[in-house]
């Protein structure tokens, strides 16, 4: 009988939770609080680990001169003042001024500049996988096709046809194939909680 | 390919920009209309007339940069508009992403002179569905954080919140908020703010009544900005929201882009079924 710790951590924390949602009392609400704050600090250190590990490999990579030097060099300035900004002595951490400079005067715009290029990349990688002769990118492209002409800001009663036309392929077959796949993914879920906590492994089939 | 077609298709991205730029200054028409059926903008506004005066509104902001830009407009003038019915907010993130794009329109709040005293910033909370279970049980409250809202927070907790509206555009969206928080802290009305691109995972929870207000098409966006009277709030409002020829400039470029390659493809597989055909 296999039983992972991990998983069988990930349920034991999920049914705690479930129980706390559903039984009021105070005992079972302390423990689930406690778990709850772990999570917190897991998720915190694990946000923090993350980025000091980009910062070591872009360090060592402008170390070594390998790879991109220039991007590794502006990585490092980027984390370095935001650093300064939000822990100089009299900051006030991320709600700092400078913080909030840094965020909203280049962050922000820079990232909306490299998002607003989606547009042309997206449209040449659309064209290309068209012309790939693979049926299912055809189909794909066939689709972005009509819902781009249905939802064509257009006023009038031509506009008013393409928006309920629009409604009706949201309302019916998109949100169709949705929920499928949400309740494939539930169903898949609990199968997946249910072998864990039964502790049957992939060798007991 | 010959070198003047290369450089042809070079300068195509930026051709494409001027076009869009002239399209932008051009004047609106009638002929063209973002604002579509407004029946989920008065949705949205109905729900917000339905809170008592002066209601205390917990923001979850966090949108996505790649996203934003969709929604931004309708955004901003739902703080200005929620601002302008006297409601108090408390602000709060539970993405990195969320939260750098919170403090800029916060930032740009008070350059605006929005009355500090109605916003309480709550910052960022990790942990992801587990910062909102905690978030019901007891939010934390910046130490330095003072006044009525504040203190309100603090003696009540999350129970003591009219209304919820979550700024939706990554994982940790509106749905992630209705599963975890609305069951915890009970009949608070839940509205939302989304790009297109979550509407169908949000859609079921506004007809099964948990979100009582949902902006997620740029549609519904335009339609409840058009609807709104913000009074001397208004500055707070993006004075030039985008109008929607330029959309419909760059959705004909995609359109004539895509709608060129699948017509020489399906004109291949016609023409070799065709060839079949009479072998």
């Amino acid at each position: 009988m296999n039983r992972p710790i991990l998983p069988l951590l990930v349920v034991t924390v999920g049914v705690l939770l479930l129980v706390d949602l559903v039984v009021v009392n105070p005992t079972i609400s302390d423990i689930a609080a406690v778990a709850v704050e772990a999570v917190i600090l897991v998720g915190a250190g694990a946000a923090i680990a993350v980025t000091a590990s980009l910062a070591w490999r872009r360090a060592v990579d402008l170390w070594s001169r390998r790879g991109d030097p220039i991007g590794a060099a502006l990585v490092l300035v980027g984390i370095g003042a935001m650093l300064v900004a939000g822990l100089r002595p009299g900051a006030t951490g991320a709600s700092d001024p400078w913080v909030a400079w840094l965020v909203g005067a280049l962050l922000v715009p820079i990232a909306a500049t490299l998002f607003g290029l989606l547009f042309v990349t997206t449209v040449v990688a659309a064209r290309r996988s068209v012309a790939s002769r693979r049926r299912d990118a055809f189909v794909l492209m066939s689709a972005a096709l009509v819902m781009l002409v249905l939802l064509l800001p257009i006023g009038g009663q031509t506009g008013g046809a393409l928006a309920t036309a629009a409604g009706w392929v949201l309302a019916g077959p998109v949100a169709a194939v949705f929920r499928g796949i949400l309740l494939g993914v539930a169903i898949l879920a609990a199968v997946a909680a249910a072998r864990t906590l039964l502790g049957v492994g992939a060798g007991d089939e | 390919m010959s070198d003047r077609r290369a450089l042809v298709l070079r300068l195509l991205p930026l051709v494409f920009v001027l076009v869009l730029a002239a399209a932008w200054l051009v004047p609106a028409t009638d002929a063209l209309d973002l604002a579509g059926d407004p029946a989920a903008a008065d949705g949205f506004a109905a729900a917000l007339d339905d809170l008592p005066d002066a209601p205390v509104v917990l923001v979850g902001f966090d949108p996505d940069l790649g996203t934003y830009a969709e929604i931004r407009p309708t955004v901003r003038t739902a703080l200005a508009d929620l601002l302008a019915r006297n409601a108090r907010l408390i602000v709060v993130s539970l993405t990195p992403e969320g939260r750098a794009l919170a403090l800029a329109e916060l930032a740009r709040l008070a350059r605006y002179e929005a009355n500090p005293t109605r916003i309480l910033d709550l910052g960022y909370v990790s942990g992801a569905e587990a910062a909102l279970v905690a978030l019901a049980r007891a939010p934390v409250i910046p130490s330095a954080a003072s006044g009525e809202l504040a203190d309100g927070l603090r003696d009540e907790g999350i129970g003591g919140v009219d209304a919820v509206v979550v700024i939706g555009g990554n994982d940790l969206g509106p749905r992630t908020w209705v599963e975890q928080l609305q069951p915890r802290i009970g009949r608070v009305p839940f509205l939302a703010i989304a790009p297109a691109t979550l509407l169908p995972e949000l859609q079921p929870y506004v007809g099964g009544g948990q979100l009582a207000g949902l902006l997620g098409t740029p549609r519904d966006g335009a339609a409840y900005r058009a609807s709104t009277s913000l009074g001397t709030l208004a500055p707070i409002v993006e004075a030039d929201a985008p109008p929607a020829l330029p959309i419909l400039a760059g959705m004909l470029v995609a359109i004539a882009i895509l709608g060129q390659a699948w017509l020489a493809r399906a004109g291949t597989t016609v023409g070799t079924l065709g060839r079949e055909g009479r072998e």
